[in-house]
């Protein structure tokens, strides 16, 4: 009724709203849809069913399928298969990779850079949701925080290639160094694991800063005055108050860019050198040549896959256990 | 809390600025330098590398490629991820968990197992790589961002809305597409704007997926490793004042029509 009520004031508005009602009201009345409606909802039975035949059908022919054939492809002993050739399934391509420390290596590798750099995007990041949660006014929060997402609309290939230009020999930094009167000659920063980290930290950080920022924000003000009410210094504030109430928000920041930063290719090939290699270019290395690599390819996509869950898991549980015997 | 730390809170807070910043700036004024020499100090400009690259036709080829398949990726996305938050927010059945599970798995798998998955799946379905597979797999990767904005948005729908509507005669399909839909609006927008985002700036997927003709990342990718130049700058300036452009309008869009809806 409160749309007949402003409608009146605008006559365009009357027409627009008239227009429609007689669209819908026809479309209810119309002969084949009233029969397709009566069989649709017949019962909450049936209409939940059509309602979830759709998205379960696509989930797990979209969502779960390609992980599930990736998975059978990895079993087999040669992909694609040979016309006359009868698929034999094995785990030859599981035990090539602990066969040759060139392949064992670049994952370890990357399990190292990922906690590094995820440790690092977590030092970094604390401290600027932090500042914008807790001493900025709502109003100008979300302006400060908007003009940290700029940034991160803009594309994986063109913030890697912004990095390479900040660190080339005649790149900023170096030229800043040297007007500054540290170095004479160039640094080498490109091409080794620093550039490759401050590269990857640049790409995640947006995954971190938002959960810290969101569990930060929760958190009632009133909590710290409490504590300080009853003699709680800064420091200690901010360990047995702030820090274990956004243990959450820590958990799934670092969960997040972990996962991702393990799986960044175009960066390390960009920004990395050969003692960088990291295992999605070894991973990438099977499906560049013909077509029977690919089980080996997939079979170190599937290890390195469960090792980061794996990992990831023992992290979150342990930083829930950690919550609990803090709280008691 | 001390003045002192607040005022270092601050500082870090505008170093992380610079930091995040600073490449960026460099990058865009590297593609004003009248030299094809990547490096500072820049002593003379021009803009030839910009009428350069708007003279390309591959360029401007690739470019509308990129874009077709962001919109199309992005309208297979937005559907298919309303439905499943519509099915998944608010109701209890058994294997729900399930459900979410496998509705967010494309956005927790790292970037070259998921094109590297997409890529095996595509072979078994006989989908060429080109065109039609790198809109398939950034469909699939953005379906999680759009059921997980839209779940949200959902969630905060006053059900008496639905339930006044059905009392009136309206039927479900009604109900849903005069009720719940328009209320979507400002979820389905940004979410929508994400996804073309995502999707015009994704390299892994595009990279593995793609037949002869590149993406716009993948083209710049291409360009890298036949070494830097300031006609690279220039394209991913048009690229980064683009997606910025778009991003900026989307959070201020969004903002206005939830302000003005609820």
């Amino acid at each position: 009724m409160s749309n007949e009520a402003s409608a009146s004031n605008a006559p365009d508005g009357l027409a627009k709203t008239e227009g429609e009602r007689l669209f819908w009201g026809r479309l209810a009345n119309w002969g084949p849809y009233q029969t397709l409606m009566s069989v649709v909802t017949l019962s909450p039975r049936r209409q939940f069913f059509i309602l979830a035949t759709f998205p379960i059908l696509w989930l797990l022919t979209q969502h779960l399928g390609p992980m599930l054939q990736m998975l059978r492809v990895s079993l087999l002993d040669a992909y694609p298969i040979a016309p006359d050739v009868a698929q034999e399934f094995s785990l030859e391509s599981y035990f090539k990779f602990f066969g040759d420390r060139i392949f064992w290596m670049p994952l370890f590798r990357t399990l190292i850079f990922a906690a590094v750099f995820t440790l690092s995007t977590l030092l970094i990041t604390y401290p600027v949701a932090y500042f914008l949660a807790r001493h900025v006014s709502r109003k100008n929060q979300m302006l400060m925080l908007l003009i940290l997402l700029i940034p991160f609309w803009v594309g994986e290939i063109v913030r890697t290639y912004a990095i390479m230009i900040l660190l080339g020999n005649t790149g900023a930094l170096n030229l800043a160094l040297k007007w500054l009167g540290l170095i004479d000659r160039p640094i080498p920063f490109m091409y080794t694991s620093f550039s490759m980290g401050l590269g990857i930290v640049y790409l995640t950080a947006l995954y971190m800063l938002l959960p810290l920022y969101s569990a930060l924000e929760k958190l009632p003000k009133s909590y710290n005055e409490a504590a300080a009410d009853l003699g709680a210094g800064a420091w200690t504030r901010f360990r047995r108050v702030t820090l274990p109430l956004t243990i959450e928000g820590i958990s799934s920041g670092c969960t997040l860019v972990f996962l991702i930063s393990t799986g960044f290719y175009a960066t390390p090939v960009l920004l990395g050198g050969p003692s960088t290699t990291v295992f999605a270019e070894t991973i990438a290395g099977f499906f560049h040549v013909a077509g029977d690599e690919w089980p080996t390819g997939a079979a170190f996509a599937v290890i390195m896959f469960m090792v980061a869950l794996l990992i990831t898991g023992v992290f979150q549980r342990l930083m829930k256990s950690l919550r609990k015997g803090d709280s008691s | 809390m001390s003045r002192g730390n607040r005022i270092a809170l601050a500082c870090i807070y505008w170093a992380f600025v610079l930091y995040v910043f600073v490449p960026l700036i460099l990058m865009i004024l590297m593609g004003f330098k009248d030299s094809k020499f990547i490096g500072f100090p820049i002593r003379s400009w021009t803009l030839d590398w910009y009428t350069r690259i708007f003279s390309d036709a591959e360029v401007i080829q690739t470019f509308v490629y990129s874009v077709i398949i962001s919109v199309l990726s992005t309208l297979i996305s937005v559907a298919v991820g309303i439905w499943i938050a519509v099915l998944l927010e608010g109701r209890k059945f058994w294997g729900r968990a399930f459900i979410f599970g496998m509705m967010v798995l494309p956005a927790l798998v790292p970037g070259i197992i998921s094109a590297i998955a997409f890529r095996i799946y595509a072979r078994w379905l006989e989908i060429e790589p080109g065109m039609g597979a790198i809109i398939w797999s950034h469909a699939v990767h953005n379906v999680p961002f759009v059921s997980l904005v839209v779940m949200a948005r959902l969630s905060t729908l006053p059900k008496s809305q639905i339930e006044a509507a059905r009392d009136l005669g309206a039927d479900p399909l009604i109900a849903f597409l005069r009720i719940t839909l328009p209320y979507l609006v400002p979820a389905i927008l940004g979410a929508s704007v994400f996804c073309l985002l995502l999707s015009f700036d994704d390299f892994v997927r595009s990279f593995f997926l793609g037949g002869y003709e590149p993406t716009l990342p993948v083209l710049i990718f291409a360009m890298l490793r036949s070494g830097m130049s300031p006609e690279i700058n220039a394209i991913s300036t048009v690229a980064l004042v683009l997606t910025a452009a778009i991003g900026i309008w989307a959070e201020r869009f969004t903002r206005k029509a939830k302000k003005g809806l609820t």
